[in-house]
């Protein structure tokens, strides 16, 4: 009886411990948002390089922001709302205002005329906003894509045009498209590992 | 021999327990959430969240989002402070049954 009762309060014990890691293990899943960011941005390098259009990038950028949006509220209510999430959400959140505010204004005033300045600056905040969000997360493969952004963005300051395009070409592929592709696997195993666990 | 705490009634029981605990991770939860991560039935789980609202220990915030309704739950103070009392208390008698 003693020992039932002994086990009965383990059992309490273990439940809470078991509960508290799993609210903390709730992550939001993010990885389809690189995927989706890289992909709008090559659109818009295409749609500039090719049909020479004015319209190529805030059309293609408010198209992003949209399904963004769509996406993002679809899975509203499906998972609890973290502190971790909300801080991460944030940074990424202030860094499409901000890019959106300058990026429109300095395409309004003129003076985006020499595109290795929107490269160097936009790589730049992006590597802020994946460093921020790898400090909060303790990740180091987003720390890895922070560093690349941030090569980037001091690379497109000295190289010609065409090399600050390919650098470019080559930041977004590897810490927007592939990191993406890699977040969305890690989440897939996470989740899996989560069902094989309450089963 | 110091006098053994008395486990809170309110806690004790395994589905509040378990929502407490999921509870102290998160800001705030929904009901579907809650109800995946205990995988208990809608009936039980709303009447467990009753009996932890009557007693203050969670907070229910209903809203409509896209026309369809919400209910959200977070964790009050005095919630944290019984969780972490029934916690403390656990770990005496469990220290009590192994020095007896």
């Amino acid at each position: 009886m003693e020992d039932q009762t002994t086990a009965d309060l383990r059992d309490r014990l273990s439940l809470i411990e078991a509960m508290i890691a799993e609210g903390r293990r709730t992550t939001e899943k993010w990885g389809w948002t690189f995927v989706l960011w890289g992909l709008a941005f090559y659109v818009a390098i295409a749609w500039t390089d090719w049909g020479h259009s004015a319209w190529a990038w805030p059309v293609t950028m408010a198209a992003a922001v949209v399904v963004t949006v769509i996406l993002v509220s679809i899975r509203a209510g499906r998972e609890a709302v973290t502190t971790l999430g909300r801080a991460v959400g944030s940074v990424w959140l202030a860094l499409g205002i901000s890019m959106f505010v300058l990026f429109l204004a300095l395409g309004i005033a003129g003076r985006l005329a020499d595109p290795r300045l929107f490269i160097a600056v936009a790589s730049g905040m992006l590597g802020m906003a994946n460093a921020t969000s790898a400090l909060i997360l303790r990740w180091k493969v987003q720390l890895g894509c922070a560093v690349i952004w941030w090569a980037a963005a001091a690379a497109a300051c000295f190289g010609t045009q065409s090399q600050a395009a390919i650098i470019f070409l080559t930041a977004i592929l590897v810490c927007q498209i592939a990191f993406g592709i890699y977040g969305m696997i890690r989440e897939g195993r996470a989740r899996l590992r989560r069902g094989a666990a309450h089963a | 021999m110091p006098d053994l705490p008395e486990l809170n009634p309110v806690i004790h029981a395994k589905l509040r327990l378990a929502v407490l605990s999921l509870l102290t991770g998160v800001e705030e939860a929904e009901f579907t959430w809650l109800r995946g991560k205990t995988g208990s039935t809608d009936g039980n789980l709303g009447a467990q969240l009753a009996r932890l609202e009557e007693a203050g220990y969670v907070r229910v915030k209903k809203k409509f989002v896209k026309r369809k309704p919400k209910t959200c739950y977070r964790m009050t103070d005095a919630g944290r402070q019984a969780l972490a009392e029934y916690v403390q208390a656990l770990k005496q008698l469990l220290g009590a049954a192994f020095e007896t």
